[in-house]
């Protein structure tokens, strides 16, 4: 009975968000119905379903009072929403990497700050990366295999996100570096953290057994 | 031979032609606005869109900026927003009056589009700055006159809207006497609404100090409860530091003046709220509105920002965003309007007679057939078509709605047709 309308994004970390919301005694089951619908109501609850990417899109125009997002999504796109709570849950990194062959090459490359072609979904990211570093690099954005890139000669290296590091693998690429460590956040659009921040507290409330404090890994500094 | 099109006639980015009926609500809320802004004493002025590039000194607006360099090479930009102009004004030519200035606008402002997430580059401001005085009175009277405005415009509090308040010297007080040394990071932090890494930073603190950083600026809620308040008064009591009692203490007389102006219940209190970073002194506030993402209208003290030109004046005010505030005004009528077809002499008198009794009247000077007629009028937003008939004053009047029928009356009938 929340009446708030919650952005539950696809992929890798809808599990998390459903055992998130579902500790927090929302009802989360009719999410699992594998039906073709993007927006589902149960007890006075919404939930639509979006693409990680576009989660944040949805609360902070107000479309969605609450989402559930990673903190990668965040940092890509900036936006002016409330950050409210690391659920510790879809640990991934973000990561710097190039073929095994080439890595060598490519490092040197770097640390010359020569000019080194990154192919990525995150171009902010990659931008921000490598301004931080000194370097210099021309960002390509891509939208999908972005493990491509580099075999077919389209970029020397790239920004991405791993969790276990099996398609870096099978792609025969190695990491160079680690940018930076992403979990589940949840999000709250700015309006409705204040109208509504009794709904919201309770919710963030009851999900805190999951989501209590717990020391985060420490974040390199960039 | 045809004129081969050579420009982009279409509008820039992020711009775009108003057209009635639109056009008419923006100019109408505008009036309505200035009007309130008078009966609280404001005087209405009208800064220069261009202003010297140094005026601005917040690298994210200078950023957002369009620039342009003028003959001697100076750089310039359209002005962002208009607090700074006010504040550059207020000094400068306003220096031989005696203070507060109360000054009032409603301008368009200009940001480049791509910038942050705003997509117009051009949208419409109106505002006030009481630049002079430093008493939470005045706090809280552009406060209530921020709200008596939404209120005159058909919006009620707290269905409609709310005015989120905060007082940015509190928590700020706070983190500088227990914190002073991860007191920037956390306001980085927070003025980016990231909890987390408020949370993140806490946990170098100690314990009582960490739990404190991390609750503050959680407190969220009504501001007739006082329980926000209570809560708050809990933590001042312990070792807040000065700033921070005083802070408290600013913001209960604020509040005091709300609940005299009779406006308590429009605001809810949040101690997170510190608004843009490094630029907020005082009290600081958004108002949301129920089904609508983004704030309607912003503003609180910036005791500091005169410094920049040369002045030591305290100051306050708020700027509401109008496209945003009329997308969720109530619908209204249209205002009445006739259109009276026909160019002869006794279609130019009949016009006369109808304005004189308070018509609004549109003379097309054409002799169109009443289906053309019609459309024109739903063209231009007119409700009725009339035709001059034969016989002293005799006028044929129909709805311009398809299959209006017409109907033979006189001015008068007319009048209280139109006019109902």
């Amino acid at each position: 009975m929340s009446g708030l309308r919650v952005a539950v994004p696809k992929g890798a970390i809808f599990e998390d968000a459903l055992r998130a919301l579902g500790g927090a005694g929302l009802p989360v089951g009719v999410l699992r119905e594998n039906g073709r619908r993007l927006i589902y109501e149960a007890n006075g609850t919404e939930f639509i379903i979006s693409r990680p990417s576009d989660v944040p899109v949805f609360v902070e125009y107000g479309a969605a009072d609450v989402g559930i997002v990673g903190k990668d999504v965040l940092e890509e796109q900036e936006p002016n929403v409330v950050e409210l709570r690391d659920l510790g849950t879809g640990a991934c990194r973000m990561i710097l990497a190039a073929p095994a062959a080439k890595a060598a090459e490519v490092e040197e490359a770097i640390d010359r700050a020569e000019v080194v072609r990154v192919a990525t979904k995150f171009p902010r990211t990659a931008r921000r990366y490598f301004e931080g570093r000194g370097r210099q690099a021309e960002v390509i954005a891509l939208h999908g295999s972005i493990e491509l890139a580099p075999l077919v000669g389209l970029a020397d290296c790239i920004v991405d996100l791993t969790a276990t590091g099996t398609t870096l693998r099978e792609n025969d690429l190695v990491i160079l570096d680690d940018i930076s460590t992403s979990t589940a956040r949840v999000i709250a659009n700015r309006g409705a953290y204040r109208l509504k921040n009794r709904e919201i507290s309770t919710l963030l409330d009851a999900m805190q057994p999951e989501g209590a404090f717990r020391a985060s890994s420490p974040r390199r500094p960039r | 031979m045809e004129r081969l099109p050579t420009r982009k006639f279409t509008t820039t980015p992020g711009t775009r032609d108003i057209l009635p009926p639109e056009s008419t609500r923006l100019l109408k809320t505008q009036d309505r606005i200035r009007e309130r802004f008078r009966m609280f004493g404001f005087r209405e002025v009208v800064t220069p869109a261009l202003e010297y590039a140094e005026v601005l000194e917040e690298p994210k607006l200078r950023d957002a900026s369009f620039k342009l360099f003028d003959p001697d090479n100076q750089m310039l930009l359209l002005r962002p927003e208009m607090t700074t102009p006010i504040a550059r004004l207020a000094a400068q030519s306003l220096a031989g009056s005696p203070p507060p200035y109360r000054l009032s606008y409603a301008l368009p402002v200009y940001r480049r589009s791509s910038v942050g997430r705003g997509q117009s580059a051009e949208f419409h401001q109106a505002g006030v700055e009481v630049v002079g005085s430093g008493s939470p009175a005045e706090d809280a009277g552009t406060i209530a006159l921020l709200v008596d405005v939404l209120q005159t415009l058909g919006l009620r509090a707290p269905d409609d809207f709310a005015v989120v308040l905060g007082q940015s010297a509190f928590y700020g007080g706070f983190l500088r006497h227990a914190a002073p040394e991860a007191a920037p990071q956390l306001l980085a932090a927070l003025a980016a609404k990231d909890f987390v890494r408020v949370d993140e930073l806490s946990r170098n603190l100690p314990d009582k100090t960490g739990a404190a950083v991390r609750e503050i600026p959680r407190l969220v809620g009504p501001a007739a409860d006082g329980s926000v308040l209570d809560e708050a008064a809990r933590y001042a009591g312990g070792e807040v530091g000065n700033e921070a009692v005083a802070a408290l203490e600013n913001l209960r007389e604020v509040l005091a003046h709300l609940d005299a102006h009779g406006c308590l219940g429009a605001a809810i209190l949040d101690l997170g709220l510190i608004g843009r970073r490094d630029y907020y002194t005082g009290v600081v506030y958004e108002v949301y509105a129920s089904g609508l993402g983004f704030t309607v209208a912003n503003g609180g003290r910036y005791d500091n920002l005169l410094h920049r030109f040369g002045k030591d004046l305290p100051a306050t005010g708020f700027a509401i965003s109008l496209e945003r505030l009329i997308s969720i005004l109530p619908h209204e009528e249209m205002a009445p309007l006739l259109v009276l077809l026909g160019d002869s002499i006794e279609a130019t008198r009949a016009a006369n007679h109808l304005r004189s009794s308070g018509v609004p009247v549109l003379q097309l000077a054409e002799d169109l057939p009443p289906e053309d007629a019609a459309r024109y009028a739903r063209s231009v937003g007119a409700a009725w078509i009339c035709y001059p008939a034969s016989g002293d004053d005799a006028l044929k009047l129909a709805s311009s709605e398809a299959g209006g029928e017409f109907f033979l009356t006189t001015p008068e009938g007319v009048a209280g047709e139109v006019l109902s």
